[in-house]
This record gives structure tokens, sequence and C-alpha cells, in this order.
């Protein structure tokens, strides 16, 4: 569904990606693993337009749209949750998900994908007129990715759904990620507790320094020493 | 409650300004006041479109009122009605956004703002030195009728129609519905799909380019549909006062005043430009002709308001960054906690 191929990024002077490819094939959950600085976040920004390659490709469902504006990818059914999750404070949450199927084919089954996301995090329906500045930071959460499920993605990129959130909270927002891909959504994320990402995804990459490092299923990276070593300190 | 309080004040104040030409008070003054006021409203809610829904602060909007005053007259000239230039002053005018629009565009915040002053400038220099580099290009030496295009410093004057009062009268119900027209398209735009793009890229851009707003393309259609009012209403000015040079429409002093009109009024919502135009206008015109008697001393206070307009916008954005529509809802809340008090008072006695 997805085809990255020896991508390289640079800010600047500052090389980020080197040689970065992955693939992910539909109804998967694949997961980016890696620590801060090793390019987690370019590698999805890159995919969903927000910066520029220097080299390589990218194909969506067998289109190249590594030179594509990012309004247009979004209209291609990939969506972004990006980290932080960049919500319109000073708009309600309806306005902050009506702005989530901002793009045409969205717009027209707006009611019905919105109800979805309502069934998905009753909550969000609770708090339907608050201001979304003034949910707590798993509402917002929760927010993001409902913003980002108007779209009607079909895959849905989340950078760092579980920063700052409570253990529990955590284990919840995770647990509703697996049920939308359950549900015909196929998933890009990444998650910094390493030992869950592994449990929950089908497949993931490590990253180390702006290069990928590793990858196969959760089982395999668990048991390989390596994994152990850099990463859960086993 | 509120709604009738605003149709008991709405009403007269609007049947007074309909009215205002009839009444031929202080020998037309209040006509020229309310032309200039309405006016004024116009480019302050053209203006919020780009700068206060999708909060891209344009110095440079000058250039807009001044293609559409030059439009109009350099047209008018040649022999074209002047009703008919209209429109063309502001489809040029929007042209032009779309030329220095699309490079300006691409920078953010400040040095969006920065990059408008030079843009300002430049235009203003180049009208004012066009008929020169006409004179020495033998192609475009066609354009110069009597040796004139745009009249470089000296400006260019309109023939006077003979019936003056009926000409200022009925363009004093022209920009009042050009007035009516800006805030309805403002309104649209608010209540819109467009105008949530707005604020989706004023809040946040970058989240409104994940979730699939075409930034750049809204932008530049917010600062096209700007300079569209904008352009008409140097237009009728034109037309009204039948006399334009460089330094009065394209001059730094009339971006500054559409950026402070939104500002005082309060950014980014419908009402605001309109108090902030009212404001502007009123305070522009009192201190213009006041002068400050010391005895011996005359001051004519003629250059004070822009001393006034600093003050007052160093102390906006300290205290009330929401304008006159802030202070507004400020003295709502102290005046509604005051009455609740009085009520509680009077119940315990």
């Amino acid at each position: 569904m997805l085809d990255v191929k020896n991508i390289h990024v640079s800010y600047g002077d500052a090389q980020a990606l080197w040689d970065v490819s992955l693939a992910v094939s539909r109804d998967e959950i694949i997961t980016l693993v890696g620590s801060n600085g090793s390019g987690k976040s370019t590698t999805l920004k890159a995919i969903s337009g927000l910066v520029p390659l220097s080299s390589g490709e990218i194909r969506f469902e067998k289109t190249r749209i590594d030179r594509l504006h990012a309004y247009r990818i979004v209209e291609m059914g990939i969506a972004h949750v990006p980290e932080g999750r960049r919500l319109w404070p000073g708009l309600s949450v309806r306005e902050n998900l009506e702005l989530g199927a901002y793009i045409r084919t969205a717009r027209n089954v707006k009611k019905e994908t919105m109800e979805w996301v309502f069934k998905l995090f009753p909550r969000l329906e609770e708090r339907i007129s608050q201001l979304a500045g003034t949910l707590s930071g798993g509402e917002q959460q929760m927010l993001a990715i409902g913003r980002g499920l108007l779209s009607k993605p079909k895959l849905l990129i989340l950078d760092e759904p579980s920063l700052g959130l409570a253990p529990l909270l955590v284990d919840e927002v995770l647990e509703t990620i697996q049920k939308i891909n359950r549900q015909g959504v196929t998933i890009l994320l990444i998650e910094q507790n390493v030992t869950r990402a592994l449990s929950l995804s089908t497949r993931c990459y490590v990253l180390e320094l702006g290069r990928i490092v590793l990858s196969g299923t959760g089982q395999d990276l668990l048991a390989d020493e390596r994994v152990k070593a850099a990463y859960l300190g086993l | 409650m509120s709604r009738s309080w605003k149709l008991w004040v709405g009403g007269p104040v609007l049947a007074f300004l309909v009215l205002i030409p009839f009444l031929e008070l202080q020998g037309g003054y209040l006509q020229t006041l309310g032309f200039l006021t309405f006016l004024y409203i116009t480019m302050s809610t053209a203006w919020n479109i780009l700068g206060g829904y999708a909060g891209q602060t344009s110095f440079g909007h000058a250039t807009f009122y001044g293609l559409g005053a030059y439009t109009t007259c350099i047209l008018t000239l040649r022999g074209i009605p002047a009703l008919l230039t209209i429109p063309v002053a502001g489809m040029i005018a929007s042209l032009y956004g779309l030329l220095w629009g699309y490079p300006c565009l691409r920078l953010r915040g400040q040095y969006f703002a920065i990059a408008t002053i030079g843009v300002g400038e430049a235009t203003r220099l180049l009208m004012l030195n066009l008929d020169d580099l006409i004179k020495n290009n033998s192609l475009l030496k066609g354009f110069l009728q009597k040796g004139v295009l745009t009249g470089g410093a000296t400006g260019l004057m309109l023939p006077t129609p003979p019936d003056i009062q009926a000409y200022a009268t009925a363009f004093y119900y022209g920009v009042m519905g050009l007035m009516f027209f800006a805030l309805f398209v403002s309104w649209r735009v608010k209540n819109g799909k467009f105008g949530l793009g707005l604020f989706a890229i004023n809040m946040d851009m970058d989240a409104a380019e994940t979730v699939g707003v075409n930034t750049t393309r809204y932008k530049i259609l917010a600062l096209m549909l700007s300079a569209f009012l904008v352009g008409i209403s140097g237009s009728i000015y034109a037309q009204y006062v039948f006399y334009i040079d460089p330094q009065t429409v394209f001059g730094f002093p009339m971006s500054i005043a559409m950026v402070l009109m939104p500002i005082i009024g309060g950014i980014g919502t419908l009402i605001g430009p309109v108090l902030g135009a009212v404001f502007y206008i009123v305070v522009q015109d009192r201190i213009l002709t006041a002068n400050l008697n010391l005895g011996l001393i005359k001051l004519s206070l003629s250059s004070l308001h822009l001393l006034v307009y600093g003050g007052l916008l160093v102390l906006i954005i300290l205290f009330e960054p929401k304008g006159l529509l802030g202070v507004h809802h400020r003295f709502n809340i102290w005046w509604n906690k005051r009455k609740r008090r009085s009520l509680a008072a009077t119940e315990k006695a």
C-alpha cells in the first residue's frame, strides 16, 4: 500500500534521513521505534509531504506522492496526526473535527464519520461544544486522532499518540488504535514504549541516527539481543 | 433582550445615516465624514479578511488602494465611463495581489509583514517615476497621453461634474452599499468553509496542512479578495475627490491605517473592524482640526493623531489584544456581576 524507497531528507546542511526504505501493506499496524533524533518524525513528515525529499521516492497505492503538496496527499487517503496533537485550541471540538473533514470526499460523509468517531471516543461527543484548549491531555489526543479519522483515511499516521499521557490512558489510546485498525484503517505509528509497540504491531522498524537498522515482526524483535540491550534494558 | 436592544439602537442609527444627505447638517460636513467612514469601514473589513481571519499582517494594502484609484483615473481620462472602471479597478488590484502575494505569502509571520512594507514602498516609488521610465522607452511611449500616464508626483486630476451636490450624495449612498457588501462578504467568509480554513491557517498552519487545507492557495485567495474590495474603495475615493497623487493613495500611512483600524476595533471579528474604522475617522477628524492655544504659541495638532494611534496600539497590544470589542466584553462581565450582586442584596433585604 505504501512504499518508501531509499529516501534521503535534509534540513539545510543537516541530513536527517539516510536511505530509509519501508513498506506498509493493507491492514497492518507498523510501528517506528528509535531514540530521540533518530528520524522517526521526519520519516512520517516526509510521507505526508510536510518535508521535501532530497532523493528517493514514495509511492502510495502505486502512485508517486513524494512531489505532491500536503493537502493532495490527504486527499489521496493519508491522514497525519502530528506530534504534540496540534489542535486549534481556540476552536470547539466540533470545529476541530469539521476541519478534519476539510477535503471534498470526506465532507460528503462527514455525518457518518463523526458518528463513528463518537462511537470510538464517546468522551468527544460529551464535550462537543467545548474549546479544544480546555480538554485534558487524553481527550486532546482522542480529538487529534478523531480529527485525523474525519478525512476518511486509508492510512492513518500517528506521531507518538501516547506522548505525555498517564499510563492508563496510554493503554486506552493504544487499544482504540487497534480497534480502528480492525475496522479497516491501516496504521503507521511512532511509539516510545517499545514493549507495547512491539506487542501491538504486525511489524516494526528500528531507526538509529536516521537509518533503519532493524526490522521484523514484534516477536522477532522482542527476541533480538540488540533490541533488548538498547531499548528494553535487559 | 439583547436582540431587541440591538434593533432599538441599530434602527434609528441606520435611519439617521440614510437621511444625512437630506438634513444638510453643518453644510455637508457630516455627509463627507459619513462617506469617509463608510469607505474606511470597507477597507478595514477587507484587510481583516487577510489580516484578521487568516492572520497574515499586510503593511502593503495601500498598493491596492492606489492601484484602484489610478486605474479609474487613467481609464476615465481616456474616455471610459467612470462607473465601468470600478470593477476593473478591483480586478487589477486583485491581480496585483496575486503577483506579489504568490512569492510573499511563502514567508511566515513577521517576515511576511516585513516583505509587504517593501512591496508597498516599491510600488509607490514605481508610480512616482513611471512616466519618466516610459518616456525613455520607445515601445511603451504610445501609452502616454500628452506625455502623461500616472502624472508623477503631481498626480492626476479628474474633471468635476456640473451638479456636485447630487454627485456627492450619489456617492454617499454608493459607498454605503459597498460597505454593506464588504460586511456581507466578510460575514459569509467567516461562517463558511473558506473562513474555517483561514482560521486554521491563522492558529496553526502546519496542522492546517495535515488536515488537507491548501494553505498557499487559501492565503492567496484571501489576499485577492481583500485586494479587490480595497481596489474598489480606491476607485471610489478617486472619483469622489477628483484628484490623486502617489503620496496620498500609495503612501505608507494609508497602509498603516488599514492595519490599525481592525486592531483597534477587534481583530478577526466581524464588527471589530467597523468599530475601529469609526474610531479612527472620528479621532483623525477631531485632532486634525484642533488647535492648542498656549497664549503666545499656537500649536496645530494635525500631526498628533499619529501619536494617538501609536500610543493606542501599544496599550491595546499590552492590555486588550481583542481591541474595543474586548473592552466591551469586559464591561459586560463587570456589569452583569454588579447586577447580580445588587439583586442578591435586595433579596436579602
